[in-house]
């Protein structure tokens, strides 16, 4: 790209003194990892320009470069507060091409690690939208309940975020002693202080002004721009990964798909209110549900030594097979798809036969998202822009990956 | 409407007020407290030298090249080493190792004062790990879960 | 002998002692170093945190704010290239030299008055409405497009405030026939709330957005504009701007309890007699008291948008403060003052 063809990007014409434009970032207190280009008339913003890429890491081409395993913890640092739900994904088209279905056991488990991480993922975006209108209570309230719900994953996976759970053919830990009335009490705690947060934030007039009739996205709107995640339920529009029955045990619980017909930033949030309601209640099913069994593949699970397998199944976690080092995947292609707290992610995984895949391709929610910076704030006041970003609950290392 | 409006004001505001007169605080005094992490955090890695039996799958599996395999001249037996300069604490190493020779500690809060302390051949590897806060007296707090307050952190006895 | 006698004269003279000491300069200064650390210890119980801490640990990190304002001393004043300035570094302390002034108009108690004119209401919000001008002044000097965009917000926010600001304040006028803080409060048999509580509504609102505190900080606007108007400035420049919204705070806060809740009044006996600024004393706890509730609704609430603000200012306060108007008259009609 030339730099005359960057400068006409970035840039009005010369002399209009009509629009003024505004730089947010990248160094700028409200910008995240990226830079918004914003073009003002008066304080109308007329223009948006999502200026993207600032926290891109080659992900897709790293993980092209190791064996199959090691990209997990990598795809991991994509989202690093959702790590569960950005690599499931990933690990659900390697089972696929390695021809490995996880046990039952290890199926609720990974739904119960998928939940809590949504749960930690809804909270981090709401408290970032409470700051992004001042208001710090929050921001503050939102991160010290994530607390809670790291330290549960903290307890099941032994890392409070990058959690490196799911493997092919299982997941790394079983339940530890105890884990069911801990994460019962976090629920009930968790119910209480949802209540608390209406009180404070959702339903103070001050927020409402804020969020309420801002930036709508019409449902054709959503859909045509492919739109995806809380943001397109917000709209109206009934679409969520969990509902394919692709992974997890979403197929076998009772839940609802929260929906909301408004569309705008107010709805966005009280969305994520009401999917942090709905994980709890999965959470609980899966509590109750969970059957006895083991946690890896038959497959993988008869590779390790006897001797070893037993103590470690006992303390409640497995050994990798000696094969998991050299993994070799057969040669075909597999696409999987999985439901973040940001939206849906795919996973496109093509194998030449090696023990590195040939391609991995990436679709992440925020990268699908980011569009609507464009779309949303045009017509809306400048103060507004921060409150649309708030409710976008965007994540530049996603969309950067 | 406009009474709605004052009313969900004065219950913003008793909430705050609610909570000023009985504050939720979740802080931890970190040097003069330390919580006493969960029974199977994956923390700095702890390696046995005589159960290994160098397979090298340890630094076969790293993700992040934090693990080589060290030959000494004239040793047939190469050993493992870690570099926590890259260390992700992924705790693949511990779950792929045959003979239990790598395990993890409990202990996570290190500092190091240049890149090449970082650094752990064979035989600084077997080193024992102790937390710097512990070592300084810090009370050892236990996490509990709590339906009121979310998460209580206890004094361990 | 006779120097040291005629200095303490001087001190103790309620021309100097009312501006320089009590409520004013010294004052001044306890409050802001004393209310930020208030606020964010307020605002930290609020959030599930502590605060400050670590300096003074004793006393929970009372002198927090002095840690930083010598740091704000010691910290370089950077002067960009591209500012013009004579406004960019005059303004700062112009502004804060307005925002002392108004001072010299509280009194204390009764009879000590540190500048007697029969106007001082009026003289006190007219000194205050300078500090505004400033704002413009160093968002102009600054010559940056978040500052100049934060000067355009001061200038919005002067009209939504400052109008239903002096009408709300006029109305007690009215009730109490006089424009003098001193004789408003001899004339509140009955606190001004109970007589007013419209005019003491859009006053204290008003006095809230003309702060710029929470949730009216719009000219600061960090999520949009970064620090507004004092984007430019760093080093001590930028305490200053920093305590401007305090200081106005702090003195309107004065200005209310005066009018609405009845000042020094009761007033405490043994002090006034041993030297009468130390009657003020009910006054100066009134106000922090007030202030403290003022810091505390940044727990609260987050921020208005600018037409919010505006709205709020000309469709909501503007109507009271005319009914708060016609409440005085008919009450002063009817003689309950």
């Amino acid at each position: 790209m030339s730099s005359s063809v960057m400068e006409a990007r970035l840039l009005e014409k010369e002399g209009d003194e009509e629009v003024y434009e505004v730089f947010i970032g990248p160094q700028h207190p409200a910008s995240g990892h990226m830079r918004l280009i914003v073009r003002l008339e008066g304080d109308v913003i007329v223009g948006v320009d999502p200026d993207i890429g600032w926290v891109h890491r080659t992900m897709e081409k790293l993980a092209e470069s190791k064996e199959a395993l090691k990209a997990i913890p990598l795809l991991e640092r994509m989202t690093i507060i959702d790590s569960q739900n950005v690599t499931i994904g990933y690990v659900r088209a390697l089972e696929k091409l390695l021809g490995v279905e996880p046990p039952p056991r290890a199926r609720y488990l990974r739904t119960l690690l998928s939940e809590i991480n949504r749960i930690a993922s809804h909270l981090y975006g709401m408290g970032l939208a409470g700051i992004f209108v001042n208001h710090s209570t929050m921001f503050m309230w939102c991160f010290g309940d994530r607390e809670v719900w790291i330290q549960l994953a903290e307890e099941l996976t032994g890392a409070r975020l990058t959690h490196s759970y799911s493997v092919p053919g299982g997941v790394r830990r079983d339940l530890p002693q105890g884990f069911k009335e801990k994460a019962l009490k976090a629920i009930r705690y968790m119910e209480k202080r949802l209540d608390e947060y209406h009180r404070i934030f959702f339903d103070n007039p001050q927020v409402r002004a804020r969020y309420e009739g801002v930036g709508v996205l019409k449902p054709h709107e959503a859909r045509r721009l492919g739109v995806v995640g809380p943001n397109l339920r917000a709209s109206g529009v009934r679409y969520d990964a969990r509902l394919l029955g692709d992974y997890g045990v979403y197929d076998e619980l009772e839940f609802e798909i929260p929906v909301r017909e408004e569309g705008d930033a107010m709805s966005r949030l009280l969305l994520r209110g009401d999917e942090i309601r709905q994980s709890m209640n999965i959470i609980r099913q899966v509590l109750d549900k969970i059957p006895e069994g083991p946690i890896l593949a038959e497959k993988y699970l008869r590779l390790i030594p006897p001797k070893l397998r037993e103590p470690a199944l006992k303390e409640g976690r497995i050994k990798f097979p000696g094969i998991f080092a050299n993994l070799k995947l057969p040669k075909g292609e597999a696409v999987a798809r999985a439901e973040m707290g940001h939206g849906e992610i795919f996973y496109h995984v093509t194998s030449d036969g090696s023990k590195k895949p040939y391609r991995v391709r990436v679709v992440t929610p925020s990268f699908r998202n980011v569009i609507l910076f464009r779309y949303l704030p045009p017509g809306h006041r400048f103060m507004d822009l921060p409150a649309i970003y708030g409710s976008l609950d965007y994540f530049p290392p996603e969309a950067d990956r | 409407m406009f009474r709605g409006k004052v009313r969900r004001h004065v219950e913003a505001i008793a909430t705050g007020l609610k909570y000023l007169v009985k504050p939720n605080r979740i802080t931890v005094y970190y040097p003069e407290e330390a919580i006493v992490l969960s029974e199977r955090y994956r923390g700095m890695i702890h390696y046995d030298w005589d159960k290994c039996i160098s397979c090298g799958l340890c630094a076969m599996i790293c993700p992040a090249d934090a693990m080589k395999m060290y030959r000494k001249k004239g040793e047939k037996k190469a050993r493992p080493g870690i570099n926590y300069q890259r260390c992700i604490f992924c705790g693949y190493c511990v779950d792929i190792c045959p003979t239990n020779a790598l395990s993890f500690t409990r202990v996570h809060d290190v500092a190091f004062e240049k890149l090449d302390e970082m650094l752990y051949p064979p035989e600084k590897f077997t080193s024992e790990w102790r937390s710097p806060a512990e070592e300084r007296g810090a009370r050892r707090l236990r996490v509990v879960f709590d339906e009121e307050r979310g998460l209580k952190h206890v004094p361990e006895q | 002998m006779g120097l040291v006698s005629s200095l303490v004269r001087l001190v103790l003279s309620p021309q100097f002692f009312g501006p320089i000491v009590f409520p004013g300069l010294v004052t001044v200064l306890a409050v802001l170093l004393s209310i930020i650390w208030v606020e964010r210890k307020i605002a930290a119980r609020v959030q599930m945190r502590v605060g400050p801490l670590y300096i003074l640990r004793p006393l929970g990190g009372a002198i927090q704010m002095l840690a930083d304002g010598l740091r704000f001393f010691f910290q370089e004043f950077i002067v960009p290239e591209t500012v013009d300035r004579v406004p960019f570094l005059l303004a700062p302390v112009v502004a804060m030299s307005f925002a002392m002034l108004p001072f010299a108009f509280v009194p204390l108690a009764p009879n000590f008055k540190p500048y007697t004119v029969p106007y001082s209401m009026p003289a006190f919000l007219g000194l205050n409405t300078v500090i505004p001008l400033t704002v413009l002044a160093m968002a102009w000097g600054s010559n940056n497009k978040f500052s100049i965009q934060g000067g355009i917000r001061e200038a919005y926010m002067t009209i939504a405030y400052e109008a239903v600001l002096f009408i709300s304040a006029y109305s007690m006028a009215l009730l109490y026939h006089t424009l003098d803080f001193a004789e408003m409060v001899e004339a509140q048999k009955v606190p001004g709330i109970l007589l007013n509580p419209i005019s003491a509504l859009v006053f204290f609102i008003a006095m809230i957005m003309s702060a710029g505190k929470l949730p009216f900080d719009i000219v600061e606007g960090e999520q949009e504009i970064v620090a507004g108007p004092f984007t430019e400035y760093s080093g001590i420049a930028f305490g200053l701007t920093m305590g401007i919204g305090y200081v106005q705070l702090y003195g309107f806060t004065l200005a209310f309890t005066l009018m609405y809740l009845s000042g020094w009044e009761p007033l405490v006996a043994p002090l006034y007699s041993i030297y009468p600024a130390l009657g003020g004393i009910l006054l100066f706890v009134k106000a922090y008291l007030l202030l403290v509730f003022i810091v505390f609704l940044r727990a609260v609430y987050g921020r208005y948008r600018l037409d919010q603000a505006l709205r709020i200012g000309w469709r909501t306060l503007f109507p009271l403060a005319i009914v708060s108007v016609f409440l005085s008259i008919a009450l002063g009609v009817i003689g309950v003052v």
